[in-house]
């Protein structure tokens, strides 16, 4: 507990920790600006595969206004993420302090675990914020209304007091798909001695899977299910009606194998690793 | 003699069709003109609506609104803090604009029995476009002389149907429930934009299967209607 203390004081005490919770803040008040000042466009233009139908009432609220943010940001903050857990171990052997911390008398595999949940904890810091600056601020500027959500084959409206609890999953699950980012994060960091290779390694692989799990081409059909970043987007099926709750459950169960996977590999590596830095 | 005898009988057979025919179509336009009156009885009205959307596209909850309505073809759907997504135009065929014509061509095709009940069959051809419809088909309850369902083809939107069913407002024709059934174009956004969750479930995916043109459904239940009460038209003027 005092190790993951000190860990959560040396990502908190850098000042670049702060950069992820300005770029948040910086990118969901754009979107809400956005949607205040010319949201109609947007409502428009996912609308214009309906035009045997008329919508009236107050499309652009809150809960609309948090899904844009959720659907954009969810794409980025696995960067943030990657940005302080790509750093954990690297970050230490780059400072040359890594050598001088193992000869505390704490075990590698635990020091991966430590650097591994401080990681977690400020990915979850960065989702509360993500919740307040997006779910809260919009509802106080937009107020709260039906939801209405798009799927490329369908349009979903949400009751007002059935949008909550859905959120509320939808972040649980998000904290799985961050988790999973960090892990990787970590996993990068464990097998390089310079933080920047971990962080864009990362970032990469996130920008690659995410253009195979979303492009929709046939021929990435048959790996798209292998890869965590197509099991990443399932907080999108609380907003789906009905619900897809078994296939949620899978990519839960499809993210939490890959956590195991990476730190278990990391832990293997990093117990085995020649620390010369 | 018997020569004179069949072509007496025969003439006299051409005049009583002839008879027939026309005594037809004097009922089936008095027949509209019945049904007519009898709607246009209703100046406005205001009525607490449930609306069941079921179009393969779209998942909508069961909507509650308040409808307006005032004579000749001023509808409005009034629903606080909701979103409600309506046909563009299904909506606005009430009966009255359906019957708005005063003078059209009014053919009375074969009766048929609906749902227990003999009903007529009227074909309606308005003797302008104005209205934006090409042909109403009416099914007319012989006995209560009401339409209890309504095929309407528009220059615009194609035909729509309308199933009506009555209840405690049959006198002045207004229905407690309309089913509307419409044909409807597919739906699709590119999945870049909206970069979906594939979801594994066979259910899901089977109730969205929106390849090429889908058929909609509409159901509207009318209750508490207040009627001839003079609504404003400003009303009709609000902004959503």
């Amino acid at each position: 507990m005092k190790l993951l203390q000190i860990e959560l004081y040396k990502i908190f005490k850098r000042p670049r920790t702060y950069i992820s919770y300005v770029i948040i803040a910086a990118i969901a008040f754009i979107i809400q600006l956005a949607l205040y000042a010319d949201g109609d466009t947007l409502v428009k233009f996912m609308l214009q595969g309906v035009p045997d139908f008329v919508v009236h009432g107050k499309i652009i609220n809150g809960y609309f206004v948090t899904y844009i943010i959720l659907q954009t940001l969810l794409v980025n903050v696995p960067l943030l993420v990657a940005l302080v857990a790509g750093d954990a171990l690297a970050g230490e052997a780059n400072l040359g302090t890594l050598r001088l911390l193992l000869t505390k008398p704490i075990s590698r595999s635990k020091l991966v675990l430590v650097k591994f949940f401080a990681s977690v904890i400020y990915s979850m810091t960065l989702l509360i914020w993500l919740a307040i600056i997006g779910l809260v601020l919009s509802l106080l500027i937009f107020g709260v209304g039906d939801m209405i959500s798009f799927k490329s084959n369908m349009v979903v409206i949400m009751s007002a007091n059935d949008v909550v609890w859905r959120y509320l999953a939808a972040f649980a699950f998000a904290g799985i798909a961050m988790t999973t980012v960090a892990s990787l994060a970590i996993f990068l960091s464990a097998i390089t001695d310079n933080a920047i290779g971990p962080i864009i390694g990362t970032i990469g692989i996130i920008i690659i899977f995410t253009l195979f799990s979303t492009l929709g081409l046939p021929l990435y059909d048959s790996i798209k299910p292998y890869l965590f970043t197509t099991h990443m987007l399932a907080w999108k099926g609380f907003f789906y009606d009905p619900v897809p709750y078994s296939s949620i459950l899978t990519s839960a169960l499809v993210l939490l194998g890959y956590i195991a996977f990476f730190i278990t590999t990391t832990i293997i590596y990093f117990n085995r690793k020649d620390i010369t830095s | 003699m018997s020569k004179w005898i069949r072509i007496a009988m025969l003439f006299l057979l051409v005049l009583l069709a002839t008879d027939q025919v026309c005594a037809k179509e004097k009922d089936a336009a008095e027949l509209y003109r019945c049904i007519r009156e009898k709607i246009l009885s209703v100046n406005d009205y205001v009525a607490d609506v449930k609306m069941k959307v079921d179009v393969s596209f779209m998942r909508i909850p069961v909507m509650s609104a308040k409808m307006y309505f005032k004579s000749p073809s001023k509808i409005r759907l009034e629903r606080k803090g909701g979103i409600s997504i309506l046909p563009k135009n299904s909506i606005n065929l009430t009966l009255n604009s359906v019957l708005m014509e005063t003078n059209p061509t009014v053919i009375e095709m074969k009766s048929e029995t609906i749902r227990g009940r003999k009903v007529r069959i009227l074909k309606v051809i308005p003797d302008n476009d104005q209205s934006g419809i090409v042909l109403t088909k009416l099914w007319i309850d012989d006995e209560q002389q009401i339409p209890i369902k309504i095929e309407t083809t528009t220059i615009n939107n194609g035909t729509v149907k309308m199933e009506l069913v009555y209840g405690k407002y049959i006198k002045y024709a207004l229905p407690d429930k309309i089913t509307f059934y419409m044909d409807l174009k597919d739906y699709k956004l590119p999945k870049g934009v909206t970069m979906d969750y594939e979801s594994n479930e066979t259910e899901l995916k089977k109730q969205e299967k929106t390849e090429g043109p889908q058929k909609g459904k509409i159901e509207i239940i009318y209750t508490a209607y207040k009627i001839n009460t003079g609504l404003s038209n400003d009303i009709f003027n609000v902004k959503e």
